[in-house]
């Protein structure tokens, strides 16, 4: 009755569906008027804005800073996720298929990064980067990110390794295919999905750490989430409304590609 | 046979694989040493640090405990922690609920809902509650546009703020596992109780309520604990009245250079964050820390 939607009965039905409703809309307002608001003309945010423009936008890429800041931030992604995809793969095979003793323990100490709060592990990374000079340094913040992005790789490729079933493998083998080919045809295909998944997980991870990066900036070497951080410091401007608002776009473009792997998947199944 | 398959991943040729007892673990040692070298070291020396600098002793421990600031600091940590905890339950129990025996085609759509607030930037999420939420915001204006309220509302760089924003960042971590909960419950249990007799209320308190109440209870344990250490949005929506540890910390480190007194923070900080995981994996072991898979 109370798990079954059409036997709610109506009172409770219309209780959820309004909590329901509300909380769509929680969910959805400030990425919707933040979208609206930089288009708007209102210097101060006022919704509704009295006009629409480009304005802000025009401004965003008037300022090399916010494009540096991007590209800053793209590279150290894509390395992170390169280096986290690769790592991570390696690390989840020795722990789901190696035979040594403490595992599980290992298991869990590889989550420690993601656990801890980001506070102390930035603090402590600052501390250690400036007494070898890495602040500031792209060195430094693909440090930093590979640290907390490593744990999201290693869960998401040892629960697929998990589910994989190595008799694929065996047969494979069995069928005359070189250890090589095995990998190359057989493993690496079935654990595409996952390996994109981590990859995914990874960059979203690097590109949007703001607190070991607010640490590790300097002035010639920030990245985007650290430039949003000090401009928001000084005044709420549409600019930044401009900014996140190609945030979000890239947000839903990284949704969609997953929703469209995901759908070849099912039907490849 | 683990180890034959061992090897033929790793690239090795299959009929040479003698039955070893180590193998695989070091294909551990790049992932190790990048853990022990820049989290395990720069972790443990600042902890280090909070009994030896300036001179050996736990005179910043005494600090902490003894100055009226740092309890309000820890006093507000844990209020602003308890106060997002009690409500994202609120709010995202009945989320989880419907989402668990909504047709597919709405759950599916309040999943996008969710994850896409999950995947925005944190700081344009923050952001955007700094812009609804300022006296000339949206919210604001709206409100007295309606005859609500005559004067605007003090809703950022207060306890408010802090709510608002920090639950909308810990809604996804408690509807998510929540939801699988109430999904993989059996709808017959329900309909059982239904035939014995027992009315809505009976069945919710009775039935519903206890069975789902483990998500609940570990869902909310881990959005306390996340909470616990948040640093960004506090430190935006907050003020400077309502400072939380993680920003004491950060602050300490930043304009005090007082690294003796941020590494004694931190100790407070991950003594409780890790005493409270030790807890969640106690009382719920298969699920507890594997959340982001």
């Amino acid at each position: 009755m109370l798990l079954d939607h059409d036997r709610l009965g109506l009172p409770l039905r219309l209780s959820l569906g309004a909590i329901g409703t509300l909380v769509v809309a929680f969910l959805l307002a400030p990425i919707v008027f933040i979208t609206l608001l930089s288009f708007g003309s209102s210097p101060w945010l006022i919704f509704p804005p009295p006009g629409w423009t480009l304005q802000w936008y025009r401004e965003m890429w008037a300022d090399p800073g916010w494009l540096q800041a991007m590209w800053h931030s793209t590279r150290v992604a894509l390395v992170v996720t390169a280096l986290s995809v690769s790592l991570g793969f390696i690390t989840a095979l020795a722990l789901v298929r190696g035979t040594f003793p403490g595992r599980a323990l290992l298991r869990g100490f590889f989550i420690t990064p993601m656990v801890l709060p980001v506070v102390v592990l930035a603090v402590a990374l600052y501390a250690l980067c400036l007494k070898v000079g890495l602040t500031g340094t792209f060195v430094g913040f693909v440090i930093g990110h590979l640290v907390i992005a490593l744990p999201f790789s290693i869960i998401t490729l040892c629960n697929a390794l998990e589910g994989y079933d190595f008799a694929l493998e065996e047969a494979a083998l069995i069928c005359g295919a070189t250890p090589w080919q095995v990998k190359w045809r057989v493993t690496l295909p079935a654990l595409r999905l996952s390996l994109f998944a981590a990859g995914v997980f990874s960059f979203l991870v690097s590109w949007d750490e703001v607190v070991v990066s607010i640490f590790m900036a300097t002035p010639g070497m920030e990245t985007l989430p650290v430039r949003i951080w000090s401009a928001l410091r000084q005044d709420l401007s549409p600019v930044i409304a401009a900014v996140s608002t190609v945030l979000i776009g890239i947000t839903l473009l990284f949704m969609l590609i997953a929703a469209l792997f995901k759908k070849d998947d099912d039907h490849g199944h | 046979m683990p180890t034959d398959t061992m090897t033929a991943t790793l690239a090795l040729p299959a009929a040479a694989a003698p039955p070893r007892r180590r193998s695989g673990l070091a294909w551990l040692t790049p992932s190790l040493a990048l853990l022990a070298l820049f989290f395990v070291l720069p972790v443990l020396s600042l902890l280090l640090r909070s009994i030896t600098e300036p001179e050996f002793g736990l005179q910043h421990y005494a600090e902490l405990v003894g100055s009226w600031t740092y309890v309000k600091v820890l006093y507000n940590t844990l209020l602003v922690a308890s106060v997002v905890t009690v409500v994202t339950v609120v709010l995202g129990f009945p989320v989880a609920w419907l989402m668990a025996i909504m047709p597919s085609r709405w759950s599916r759509f309040l999943m996008g809902c969710l994850l896409l607030s999950m995947w925005t930037n944190l700081l344009v999420r923050t952001y955007a509650w700094m812009v609804l939420l300022q006296r000339t915001g949206f919210i604001n204006q709206t409100l007295m546009k309606w005859g609500v309220i005559d004067e605007p509302l003090a809703l950022v760089n207060n306890l408010t703020g802090v709510t608002i924003g920090m639950t909308y960042i810990m809604l996804p971590f408690l509807v998510l596992p929540l939801h699988a909960t109430i999904k993989a419950l059996d709808p017959a249990i329900l309909r059982a109780a239904a035939t014995c007799g027992a009315s809505r209320w009976q069945a919710f308190w009775l039935v519903l309520w206890p069975l789902a109440l483990p998500g609940v209870a570990s869902g909310a344990l881990m959005v306390f604990v996340m909470s616990l250490g948040y640093f960004v949005t506090p430190a935006l929506l907050g003020g400077a009245s309502h400072m939380m540890l993680a920003e004491l910390i950060a602050q300490l480190v930043q304009s005090l250079l007082n690294w003796g007194l941020a590494g004694a923070a931190s100790l407070v900080l991950l003594v409780i964050t890790l005493g409270l995981y030790a807890l969640q994996l106690k009382l719920f072991p298969a699920k507890g820390g594997q959340h982001a898979a």
